[in-house]
């Protein structure tokens, strides 16, 4: 019978109300009335607070092997996901049916699961407007499907045209275009429209039946403008670049020695080895090992990081997180002095704190919790040069992959694309299938020269509120001792 | 959605044929933290996955948005993308077959929210209780889910199933001195009265407890048995191998070796989407083709290849029924699906009693970035033990294995008769091998 008479009530209301049109023909988002209603349905609980999160994601793929145009996928992804707290309980409801009917069973569902009451809340929503710190200059939706699919070609013909040992090219140019609209019971109504490009090549190299890989994946919060400052040849020519080097690598050594770690995805190290242990989601319940180290030392002097939100177009940013509050700059790190942890609002509650604006989710199928954005390891004083003086014996890794980390042990890994043996103080010869492993405690100390030139490389990273878009970085850093992990057993 | 409309629409826009894929998943989750419910999690999708030849050319569009004013918007830019495309193979959609259910042995019953709760406070309390060194309980929860599948085209296809799964999730932390160490344990459970709730937390807490004071081991090279766990996660990492669209593209590592051997004659490799004591059974696959047994490696030779119709044209053969997705968004791939290394006859205390020293592997980390799926050489983090005289010695922790996946499988010594369907669809028993790189102290 309440059932009933919910989706009777909610009915009435949307057939009077009507739906705000968005990106796409056909496609609708709740109106700030039909917000203010659902909300206060949903406080109709023991809930303390309840927010709605709505997303209209348009996305397309086109992928070309050896300058052929292979595939296009486009998708949309619509719905919304409704959560309510009762203290530290959560409950988190989502689905692609904005039907009258199914968003009412959704909050019948979480109400109940709270507790229901008569409670009435009368809720006004202000929308918070702002200036666009990430504006788009070529839409990709605008341009058409073959002129994207020659940027592929660009990049194809230039790897192919850097020595006649490449054999294919796969390459592929990812556009998304995402709308959000947040509200919640605090009255904060507030929209986002993040837009992002990432064009990756992978080359192969054949000698003598050898085949051997090598990708470059550059990508930006922007529009199809990204292209003409990261040219499509450049990254033809770098995947082809590292293919080549591995044709002649041999395999790497093993076991503990010093590591110089090049700038840009290096940053990876720090990604996996502080990153994921400084997120909320592990420190709020001491199931990290830096919980409890606010304000110690816990690396070395020269280490100072920072997770940045705010960066103009960076690959990682966003104006608002994705509980509708503004993107911020954290310091987590100065000078090996731990400053700031990222923090979500339930687990704000739970540590006793605010929110950090450090909330963050793949789409309304997950519930956000604290996320990187785009995080660094700031610029030191030392040259490439000196990085190298003393080292007998180390690893030059220029190139990463990617990695993961426990953040409870802070046991982590992450796998080397293009290294380097390093004699003497000198690069000796390219090596391949080394690995480097280590606790993230221990590293963050062994961190002992950190050049002046930061760079920042583009990944996804996969964690519970699924995969999203971070930003890693660096300049180039030396780690005093580091297992590697390799083949070559001596 | 009116799926007959939008078949019409795109006929009548050209297209030689169209097809409507859809998966509706529903599903609830409780995670319990410190004696009660920490979060509750339910929700209804349905998404919906477009493909037609227009000109020749497949072409897709997977869209949450079901408007029917938006039915022409989305035709034509599908249209359009055939007028990107520029590859040579025309694209496929397959006309109706007839097919066989495919019969499976799970007989799921549902518990309700009562049962759950109890089930969950009850795990909580036994795994704290089994030692003291355990201080935390993490990410228990419980998690249902029903899944439907939809294929209907203008060829005449209309296919459907259904499947639903229950799975227990728990964590346990415990510490020793400053040593913290935490291992997770899930469990498909069919019917919460018929679950085993003892075996699950000894196992859990064992597990847990045997990490605790781990040690690295010295560079070099040991003889090695990776523990089914382990050994399951290598071989799915690797698994796309046996994909006829990367064997047509020549990236595959076993491009030209069908019929050679890749393999030590100690490995056979079987594919079964419709394997009865498997987690799920398919009767098709995501394109309507109807699934199929079929011998991948026998003893070492590599004879089957995997194809979909689109890879099986490239190739000049017959789709083997393996045309499935990564998620209903994405286009159709080639996937092995209830896919296992065949069990030989020991026990893995017989395969160690056999290897009398080295090193068991029984957690491999970064499998999404450590290994190569063109040359097959891997260098992963691992964990796990020693074994002296053929018994567990100590536990080892913060090294890694590096290599090669075909030279390793070359290098098999036995394989062990642990294999477990319960969880996953691609399985391997544990696998004893001659040595391996290890990267210690």
């Amino acid at each position: 019978m309440n059932q009933l008479v919910l989706n009777n009530t909610l009915f009435v209301f949307f057939l009077h109300k009507g739906y705000n049109r968005t990106i796409e023909k056909g496609q609708v988002m709740l109106n700030k009335e039909q917000l203010e209603y659902c909300l206060s349905e949903c406080m109709k609980s023991e809930a303390d607070f309840a927010e709605i999160y709505e997303e209209l994601e348009h996305s397309e793929t086109i992928k070309a092997l050896s300058g052929k145009t292979e595939d296009v996928n486009q998708v949309i992804t619509a719905g919304l996901g409704i959560r309510l707290y009762k203290d530290l309980q959560s409950v988190y409801a989502y689905t692609n049916d904005e039907s009258e009917d199914a968003v009412a069973a959704l909050i019948k569902d979480l109400t109940e699961a709270l507790g229901t009451c008569d409670k009435e809340v009368h809720l006004s929503l202000d929308e918070v407007t702002y200036t666009n710190n990430n504006p788009v200059e070529i839409d990709y939706m605008s341009i058409p499907l073959e002129e994207k699919a020659d940027l592929l070609k660009r990049a194809n013909d230039a790897a192919f045209s850097a020595d006649p040992r490449i054999v294919k090219v796969q390459s592929e140019l990812l556009n998304v275009k995402q709308e959000v609209q947040i509200a919640n019971t605090e009255g904060r109504l507030i929209k986002d429209v993040r837009v992002r490009t990432r064009m990756m090549v992978t080359a192969f190299a054949e000698e003598n039946g050898n085949l051997q890989s090598g990708a470059d994946r550059p990508g930006a919060g922007m529009g199809l403008e990204f292209y003409r400052t990261v040219t499509p040849e450049e990254t033809g020519r770098e995947a082809a670049r590292v293919a080549l080097v591995n044709l002649s690598a041999k395999d790497c050594p093993s076991g503990r020695m010093p590591v110089i770690i090049d700038n840009g995805f290096g940053g990876v190290i720090f990604h996996e080895a502080c990153g994921h242990s400084l997120e909320a989601t592990s420190v709020a319940r001491n199931m990290s090992v830096f919980s409890g180290k606010l304000g110690t030392k816990i690396a070395a002097d020269c280490v100072s990081a920072v997770d940045d939100g705010t960066i103009p177009n960076a690959w990682g940013s966003q104006n608002i997180d994705d509980e509708g509050n503004f993107q911020k700059r954290r310091v987590l790190i100065e000078n090996g002095v731990l400053k700031s942890y990222m923090i979500d609002r339930l687990n704000a509650r739970r540590m006793g704190t605010e929110s950090t604006s450090s909330s963050r989710r793949q789409s309304y199928q997950f519930e956000p919790t604290s996320r990187m954005t785009n995080t660094f390891i700031l610029p030191g004083e030392d040259s490439f040069e000196e990085l190298f003086e003393g080292i007998e014996r180390g690893l030059y890794a220029k190139k990463m992959g990617g990695g993961s980390v426990n953040p409870q042990t802070g046991e982590f890994n992450f796998a080397v694309n293009e290294g380097y043996l390093i004699e003497n103080g000198k690069i000796s010869y390219p090596v391949r299938g080394a690995s480097l492993i280590g606790n993230g405690a221990e590293i963050l100390k062994n961190i002992d020269r950190v050049c002046s030139n930061l760079k920042t490389g583009q990944g996804m990273c996969g964690s519970l509120s699924g995969s999203i878009p971070t930003d890693v970085g660096q300049p180039t850093i030396r780690v005093s001792s580091i297992t590697v992990g390799g083949t070559a057993n001596e | 959605m009116n799926k007959q409309k939008w078949i019409n629409a795109a006929v009548q826009a050209g297209f030689e044929s169209f097809e409507i894929y859809q998966q509706g998943k529903n599903e609830r989750s409780w995670t319990w933290f410190e004696g009660k419910i920490d979060t509750f999690v339910t929700s209804r999708v349905l998404s919906t996955s477009l493909r037609g030849i227009y000109s020749g050319k497949m072409v897709n569009y997977a869209t949450e948005d079901l408007s029917d004013d938006l039915m022409e918007t989305i035709i034509s830019s599908m249209k359009e993308q055939a007028g990107a495309i520029t590859a040579d193979e025309p694209g496929i959609i397959r006309s109706p077959q007839p097919v066989t259910e495919a019969q499976s042995q799970r007989t799921w019953v549902r518990p309700s929210a009562a049962q759950i709760k109890e089930l969950l406070t009850e795990i909580e309390k036994r795994v704290l209780a089994y030692d003291e060194r355990i201080f935390m309980v993490m990410r228990e929860g419980w998690t249902e889910e029903t899944e439907t599948r939809s294929i209907t085209n203008s060829l005449g296809m209309d296919l459907a199933d259904a499947g639903t799964v229950q799975v227990l999730v728990c964590g346990a932390a415990a510490r020793e001195g400053n040593d913290v160490k935490n291992a997770y344990r899930s469990e498909v459970i069919e019917d919460i009265a018929a679950f085993d709730r003892d075996a699950f937390v000894e196992k859990l807490c064992t597990e847990v407890l045997n990490k605790l004071n781990a040690a690295g081991l010295p560079s070099g090279t040991y003889p090695a048995i990776f523990e089914s766990s382990a050994m399951t996660a290598l071989f799915t990492a690797f698994s796309s191998m046996f994909s006829g669209e990367l064997i047509a593209k020549g990236i595959s590592p076993l491009r030209d070796k069908l019929n050679t051997p890749v393999f030590s004659e100690l490995i056979t490799v079987t594919d079964n989407p419709r394997r009865p004591e498997a987690a799920v059974a398919y009767a098709f696959d995501d394109e309507g083709c109807p699934t199929c047994a079929k011998t991948i490696v026998d003893h070492g030779v590599f004879r089957t290849i995997l194809h979909n119709s689109q890879s099986a044209s490239r190739m000049h053969t017959e789709s083997t029924g393996n045309g499935f997705k990564d998620a209903a968004s994405s286009p159709v791939g080639v996937h092995p699906v209830n896919c296992c290394i065949e069990p030989g006859e020991k026990s893995l205390d017989e395969l160690c009693r056999d290897m009398k020293d080295g090193l068991v592997i029984t957690d491999l980390a970064g499998l999404h970035a450590g290994i190569n799926p063109v040359t097959t050489d891997f260098s992963l983090q691992c964990s796990g033990y020693t074994v002296k005289d053929g018994a567990r010695e100590r536990s080892v922790t913060l090294i890694t294995v590096a290599g090669n996946f075909l030279d390793l499988l070359k290098q098999t010594a036995a394989v062990g008769n642990d294999l477990d369907w319960k969880h996953h669809t691609i399985v391997t028993p544990s696998i004893a091998f001659k040595g391996i790189a290890v990267s210690g102290e």
